[in-house]
Parts: structure tokens; sequence; C-alpha cells
């Protein structure tokens, strides 16, 4: 069953015009309407007291998730039916998706974001969101059975939190060890022969992996170009999908809205600093298992494939633009750099295009990106492979993305001829 | 729609992973203070040590033991993951003693003053052959870190990773791939990236499928007393800046002891390298690398690869069937000049130069190289040496001083003066250009110390594949371009490299507020006397 989206939009332009008028208040008469009242408003908030595990709340444990790490995932009390991530998120919970998403072993992933009661998330322009102290993400990584029909059966494995606290962000994985609620794994943890049937009809069998605590940290901080040998900064914590360019797209609300992410935040006053002028507001190409690579022109090809690499790659393969100054990623030393924002007509030798590899490589592939030759291309063989000595993304993936690589490799083989590609 | 959910029933991490997670969060356990142990010593004066490593670490009675009742052979993979996970600072984490496996990465962030230590190099030895993950051990942020005192076997890709850390001090340990060196023999042994304040001794790497001991992009480093064998590259420092490398081993591996700069990293060069005291012999093995450190010939004692400020000086360079050193721009490498600003001109802007300018070598003792040259990088200079097609007109023994020259003469004919345009304003402010090499830009080798058994005095060569002297050009092709000209002749009363550079300054490493090398705790040791 699936709402009448079009009657939704029409309501909804309709109250949102009148609180554009009336200037807020509950001037909405439909409870389900962004406008008027807060998105998070009773969400409640911290306190600043120490919290307990155990605390009986009403709404979100808000206290426990900024001191406490907790050892179900059920004493935070973030989602209504606490046998359920996957829906229904405690008062002010809002759920979101991003247009291209990193690919984790073909996982359905269910994203619902908290922002304490009175706080908002202020705009930026490239970079996360600006997500107040209080803020919680939480992330729910669920298998279907069968990736063509997403909305049927599925094995919901872990759900990992993004907690921001005074000192800064924190993740904390929980694991589905029961029907009822998931359970720390700090140690992470290992799931052999999942399976899964994918959009051609193949049937997928793989190892899955609950990533250790630790490991969050390897793809979410930013890390300080050391510049001297008294330079004792340290590394940053951050989210990576809830970036302005990865919400800005329609989402479909559980009361049957459609809306603009952003637009929806920011009228139900979650977000402040949207642009006035919306169409400047970046927005990254919608790329999924559904996407048909063959059909797309040159330039719709070459927008999906660098959101793949930027939302796939680019948490490490970073540097400079629009980072801190100071600060890159993980694999900021690397040579390869995928961020959206590079402009590749500058240096397309930052995107691997006819660069040896330096820490790694295999014979038979000379260099990480050729352009007009994907099967020679190093970085097309290491994001199919998975062989840890050379696999990427490191983390996170234990099988090959048939659709992101055709897409990657069709990108290689359409690129600009280099000096290092093969003779026409 | 509501989907249906089903969910798997596995078990819950074991009880003792919470446990110990919890008391490391709350911090209540009043076992968690800082002992202010150093690098050298353990400071827990209060209680007497629970054992003294091999090496002579005493290990305090407050450390956090990890599986101190594990069994040879069992998996310590949680235990390990648990106990380095949020660690109060300053910690002491111990190995137990013995032979484990661990079948997953083991990753620390941003640890400060953390100690995680073994029993002993061959007490604690840890197996990931059957790991998932990929890196053995990976720091990432931090400061103050020492690994000491244990071995790492097997790893899936690199051995020990330490990236972006001030401070990392690695001892006593070891990072081994067993049996022959073959091409998924992981990749680094002992790898700090990106780090400041660097000191790796005492270690010992064996059979990394790239170089077994490698520091790169990094600032501030001392490499001392290790022993690499039977890697690709033994040692190799890489884009990285002030850096003393002495008093190590390099046997059996490929090319023994690398410098390089290579284009396109984020620490765009390196420079003020260091190389002395070292023994590099039998170097080698038949490479079985990938990438850049694929191209090093096998039979190579030490290669200087386009990084500029170099002096390597008082080394044993002994019987390796290629050369002693080579000293090369990055023009033997990718020779296609047309294509340089496409390809590197984003790293030329950040100073990166296929030339190589400023390196010095002096007083090496040079013996029983190059019997038997390898390498398809150097093949046709090989043959041009072991042929007539050479200055001397005869089959020569293969230079065990080897200059490319190519760089320095094309900078010297204004060939690369376009290139300067692509030099942005801080890499030229620090001096990169391509201008014609001044007194301060040579490449100079004297006081070297032929070591032959007579009557083969006479092998050791200096070898110049282009003149540097634009007026010595004498082959040119149909272009105009010179040819190689393949100079050669003796290494003593040399003709060829024969001049001197000033003394470059030693490297200074702070680590806990103590200093290391040749200006700290190792002032009065023979070889920073040299």
């Amino acid at each position: 069953m699936r709402n009448n989206k079009n009657a939704m939009i029409a309501a909804l332009m309709a109250s949102m015009l009148m609180a554009a008028c009336g200037g807020g208040g509950s001037s909405s008469d439909d409870g389900d309407s962004p406008a008027g009242t807060a998105l998070n408003a009773g969400a409640g908030a911290p306190s600043g007291a120490k919290g307990s595990c155990d605390a009986q709340t009403r709404g979100v444990n808000w206290d426990a998730l900024m001191t406490e790490v907790c050892p179900n995932l059920s004493d935070y009390k973030l989602f209504t039916d606490a046998s359920d991530p996957t829906a229904g998120p405690t008062r002010g919970g809002v759920p979101y998706d991003l247009s291209t998403a990193l690919f984790s072993d073909y996982t359905t992933k269910y994203r619902f974001v908290f922002v304490p009661e009175g706080k908002t998330v202020g705009f930026n322009e490239s970079e996360a969101l600006d997500f107040p102290v209080g803020t919680v993400i939480t992330k729910t990584f669920a298998l279907p059975a069968n990736t063509a029909m997403r909305d049927g059966d599925e094995l919901v494995i872990e759900t990992r939190l993004l907690i921001h606290r005074t000192d800064g962000w924190m993740a904390l994985p929980y694991y589905w060890s029961s029907e009822t609620d998931a359970t720390l794994a700090i140690a992470g943890k290992r799931l052999t022969d999942l399976s899964t049937i994918n959009n051609q009809g193949q049937t997928l069998t793989f190892d899955y992996a609950v990533p250790k605590a630790a490991d969050c940290t390897s793809c979410h901080s930013i890390v300080p170009n050391l510049t001297g040998p008294d330079d004792q900064r340290e590394q940053i914590f951050l989210p990576i999908g809830p970036k302005a360019r990865y919400l800005n797209k329609d989402f479909t609300y559980p009361d049957g809205t459609v809306y603009n992410q952003l637009q929806y935040w920011a009228e139900g006053e979650l977000l402040s600093g949207l642009p006035a002028d919306f169409n400047s507001v970046e927005k990254a190409a919608v790329f999924n298992d559904e996407t048909n690579v063959a059909s797309l022109s040159d330039s719709e090809l070459n927008d999906k494939a660098r959101a793949y690499l930027d939302i796939n790659c680019a948490h490490c393969h970073r540097a400079d633009l629009t980072l801190p100054e100071g600060y890159a990623g993980a694999a900021g030393s690397s040579g390869v750099q995928l961020e959206y924002n590079r402009r590749y007509a500058d240096a397309p030798g930052k995107f691997g295009v006819c660069k040896d590899p330096v820490a790694g490589g295999k014979d038979g592939y000379p260099y990480d990106v050729i352009p007009g030759n994907a099967d020679e291309s190093y970085l097309q063989f290491r994001i199919e492979t998975t062989d840890s000595r050379h696999k990427m993304p490191e983390l996170g993936r234990s099988t090959f993305h048939q659709e992101g690589a055709l897409l990657i490799r069709s990108w290689i083989n359409q690129l600009p001829l280099a000096s290092c590609s093969p003779v026409p | 729609m509501r989907q249906s959910h089903t969910f798997k029933k596995l078990l819950l991490i074991t009880a003792m992973s919470g446990g110990l997670l919890l008391a490391g969060c709350d911090g209540d356990d009043g076992k968690d203070g800082k002992d202010g142990a150093d690098g050298q010593s353990a400071g827990g004066e209060a209680s007497s040590p629970l054992a003294v490593t091999t090496s002579g670490f005493a290990i305090p009675g407050d450390a956090i033991l990890v599986a101190p009742d594990a069994a040879d052979g069992d998996d310590i993979t949680e235990a390990l993951s648990v106990a380095l996970f949020d660690l109060p600072e300053d910690a002491l984490v111990v190995l137990p003693k013995g032979r484990f496996v661990v079948t997953e990465s083991i990753v620390v962030n941003s640890a400060s003053g953390l100690t995680l230590t073994g029993h002993g190099i061959h007490e604690t030895v840890l197996d990931f052959s059957t790991s998932n993950g990929d890196d053995a051990f990976r720091f990432q942020g931090g400061n103050g870190i020492t690994v000491r005192d244990m071995a790492v076997y097997e790893a899936p890709k690199n051995g020990i990773k330490a990236t972006n850390v001030n401070g990392i001090h690695m001892t006593y340990t070891a990072t081994v791939w067993e049996g022959e060196l073959e091409a998924n023999n992981g990749a680094y042994g002992l790898y700090p990236l990106k780090s400041q304040n660097v000191l790796l001794e005492n270690n010992y790497a064996f059979g990394s499928a790239d170089a077994g001991i490698y520091v790169g992009q990094s600032e501030n480093i001392v490499v001392r007393n290790n022993t690499a064998k039977q890697n690709v590259a033994g040692i190799e420092i890489e884009n990285s800046t002030m850096a003393d490398v002495y008093n190590n081993i390099a046997v059996g591996n490929s090319g023994g002891i690398l410098v390089f700069d290579l284009p396109g990293l984020d620490k765009a060069y390196g420079g003020n390298v260091r190389i002395f005291n070292n023994h590099a012999y039998s170097n080698n093995a038949a490479n079985v690398g990938a990438g850049v450190v694929g191209l090093v010939p096998p039979g190579t004692g030490a290669l200087i690869l386009a990084t500029s400020d170099v002096e390597m000086y008082n080394n044993q360079l002994t019987d390796n069937a290629t050369t002693a050193v080579a000293i090369t721009s990055y023009l033997l490498v990718d020779d296609d000049l047309a294509n340089y600003p496409a390809n590197y001109g984003a790293t030329m802007g950040d100073g990166w130069s296929p030339t190589i300018k400023n390196v010095y070598l002096h007083n090496n003792t040079i013996a029983r190289n190059g019997d038997d040259p390898q390498g398809a990088l150097l093949q046709p200079i090989i043959d041009g040496y072991g042929s007539n097609m050479n200055s001397k007109g005869s089959p020569q023994t293969f230079p065990a001083i080897l200059y490319d020259g190519i760089g320095e003469l094309l900078s010297n004919t204004g060939d690369l003066a376009g290139f300067n345009a692509l030099v942005g304003p801080d890499a030229q402010a620090d001096g990169v250009n391509y201008d014609p090499y001044g007194a301060g830009d040579q490449i100079c080798a004297n006081s070297n110390i032929n070591a032959n058994p007579a009557p083969a005095y006479d092998e050791v060569n200096t070898g110049l594949v282009y003149p540097d002297d634009p007026a010595d050009v004498t082959q040119v092709d149909g272009e105009g371009n010179p040819l190689p000209h393949l100079l050669i002749d003796q290494m003593v009363n040399n003709t060829y490299l024969s001049c001197l550079q000033p003394r470059l300054a030693p490297a200074v490493v702070n680590f806990r507020n103590n200093i290391y090398g040749c200006t700290g705790d190792d002032l009065a040791e023979a070889a920073c006397a040299l």
C-alpha cells in the first residue's frame, strides 16, 4: 500500500504557504506536516547530567547517549518498538536517505537523525551539515533476500550510532544478536555465508563483517597534516553521508509525503541557513542498483561516477578543497583524491590517471586509471577484488558491487584518452 | 508497507569483552592510572615488575594484560580489539607470551602515550595468516606510541602501519612473511606514514613483497640498528625529510636501501636524508614486487631515485650483483617528458621534481658488486656496459656507482627550463627549479674505498649514462637529442663525480620529550662521529 503522493504534495504545499504567511505557531491543522512545529519538538534534550543506561525515559535517553556506552541498543530508547530499528523513531527522529550511498554488501540502510529539541542543524555547502551537540544518527543495515525487492524479507544485521557528544563525535556498533535487541559489539562480528539474490537474479554468498568500534574512525575521521615536530593536533571524527549534496533529493516520508529532504528539514525548523537560492545547493547524482548504466549519457555517467567515487572513496581519499585547513582524509597522503568537488581537468593524475601505484600495485595493472582501458586499471581491479591485500574500500565490503563497478568501468572507458591510454 | 524481518540468532559477544569495555569507559577501576612510562623503562615504581621482556623492558604490575591466560594457538582477536579500544592516556598494554592467532585487523585510534609490548621478539608472536582484515596493526593519529617486543607474522597487507602519528617508536619488533619471497607476501612491514618523530630501532623485517621497513611522507626520522632481510626493498625512505638511517643491515633483498621521491603524493618531496654506517650486502633476491618498487633492479645495494639532498657515507656495500649505488632521476622510470606537464603538473607544482640534486657519496666501502647486473629498468644500460657500446669501447664490469645524469644534462642544456613555470611559489621558495645545476646541486662521490680483493681492484667503476656537461655531448639522434654515452671510469682517483658537498644536518627525533639520534641519545655513538 502506497500513499497518493501527488495529493500529499498539494496538501503540504498549502500548509507551508500558510506557515510562511502566518509566521509560525501551530498554523497547520495537518499533524503530519513539517510546517508549523519543529520536527524535533517534544523530542527532549540532554540535561547535562550523567546518564544511565537503565533510565526509564519517555523519549530518547539523551543523557545516556551523551555519557554512557550502553550494552544494549534499546537502552537509548531511540525506537518506539525497541526490536525494530528500521522504522518508528522515538519522537523527534527523522528518517533520511542519500542520493548515492556507500556500498555495504547490498544491505538496505535505514537512517534516522535525532536532534535535541530546541537545536537546529547548520547548513554547510560541501561538508557534512553542522549537527549540534546532542545529535544522534542511527544507521541500520539489513540484507534483503532479493535486492530487487527491498521491501520484502530482509535480515537486520547491525545498527551503528554516531553520537555528537560535547567532546566530539563518537561511534558505537550494535549487532542484532537476537530478535528483540542489539548488543554492543566493540570487537565487531563476522557473519559467514550470508546470501542475497541480486538485481540480475544471481545468488550471491559472502561473509559480512560488522566493523569493530575502532574501525569507525578509519573512515569517519579527518587527520591533521602534521606540520612539524611539535604539531600535536589530533584527528577529528565526522559524519560522512549527511552532506547537502546527498540529502538534496526527494524522500518519501512515512505519512506518504514526498518532499526534498533539505527543504523538509528547513521548513521543519530542523535546518538553518539553507540558501534562499535553492538551485545553488549542491546536488549529487542519484545512483543505485536500478540505474541502467548502458543508457546513460556521457554527462550523466560522469555525474553518477563522480558521486559514487565521492561517497565510496573520498571519505579517505581527500585532501584540501573544502576541508578545514591543515586536515586531510585518512588516505590524503595517497596520490589519489576522488572528491566530488575536485575538478578533473585540473589534474587527472589526482584521479589516478596514468599514475603509478605507489603503496601497492599488481602485475598486469600498470597505472591506477588508464582512460579507455578499465581492464588494466588498478583502481578498477581494487574495487572489484575481495583480496584484502588490494581491495578498496578497505572496510565494509566483503563482496563485489557489480553495479557500481560497471559504473566506474564505463566511466574509465569514456574518459578523455591520456598518455598511458591504448593507442586507438 | 511494513517489511517482515528475520533476525539471525547469534551468540552475544563474550561477557569478558563487555566487562572490559565498561571498565575502560568508566575509568573508575583505579587501575588505568598514568604510569609515565617512557620508551626505555617502565615507570611503575610503586609496583614491582610483572615481567621483564627479553630486551630488558620491565612491565609494571598495573599494566593492562591482554588475554594473559591464552594458550599457544589461541585466537586473541577479540581481547586485543577490546583492550585497544578507547585507551586511557599513557596506557601500557601487554600481549601474552606465546604464538597466537589474530583474525582481524587491529586498529588503534588517537592513542596518547600508548606502549604496546609483548614479552620479546621471539616470545610473543601474532600470526595473521588467517586474518580476514588487511593490515595487521594500524595506528591512526595519536602521539608518543611505542610498539615493542613482539612479532607480526603473515599480515595480509601491511604489518604495522602508523599514520599521522606524532611520535611513533617501534623497537625489538618483527614483521615476517615466512618462506620464499613471493608476490603475495603482504605489503610493507614496519610502516610509519605521514608521521612526525619516527624512531625505528632494533627491529627485524623479513619477507615483504614491498619494503620491509618503510617510512613515507614523514619528517624527523631515525632508523637504526635494524635488520631487513629478504624483502623486495630492505629499508625505504620515501618523500620524507630529515632522516638518519644508520647501523642497519640490509641483506638478501632485491634492493637494500632505497631513497625515493615519487610523484603525486601529498608530501610532494623529501630531502636531507643521511644513510651511514649501514651494511647492504647480497641484495640479490628476484624482484617480486609491483608498482614502482617492482622496478628496482635485483642486485641493488642502494638506490636514490629523484630525491635531492642525500648524503650516503661510511656504508659497506658489498656483493650486490647489479650495483652498489644507483643514483637516478625519475626520467629513468618515465622518459616521456612531453607528457610530464599533463601527468605530473600538479605534483611538480607542489615541488616534486624528476631531477636529482646534491647527492654526496663518500667514504663508503665498496666490494664485489656488479658481477651479474639485472633488471628491466637498466637493461639497455647493462647491455651497453657489457658490450663495446660504452665509452671504453669494450665490455666493462658494471659500475658500482651508477648515475643516470640525464636530468642534470637536460637542466644544463635548458631543455627542462619550461618546467619552471609549473613550480608553485612555496616550492620555488624552497629552491625547486629546473635551472642549470650549480655547484651545490652536483652529484658527488669521493673518498669511497675499493675493497675488492686483488686482482679485481679495477672492477670498481663509476658510470655516467649521460655526460652532465652539454659540451661533452658527442652522440645525438636524428632530432638532436643526446644519446646515452655510457661513460665509465674507475671509482678511485675518479674523473667522474669528483666533487665535494657540505655535510647534511642530523635528524632529531623528539619522543616523549626525550631526544633520539645523533644529537640525542646517540651523541657518543661512533657512527654519529663519522
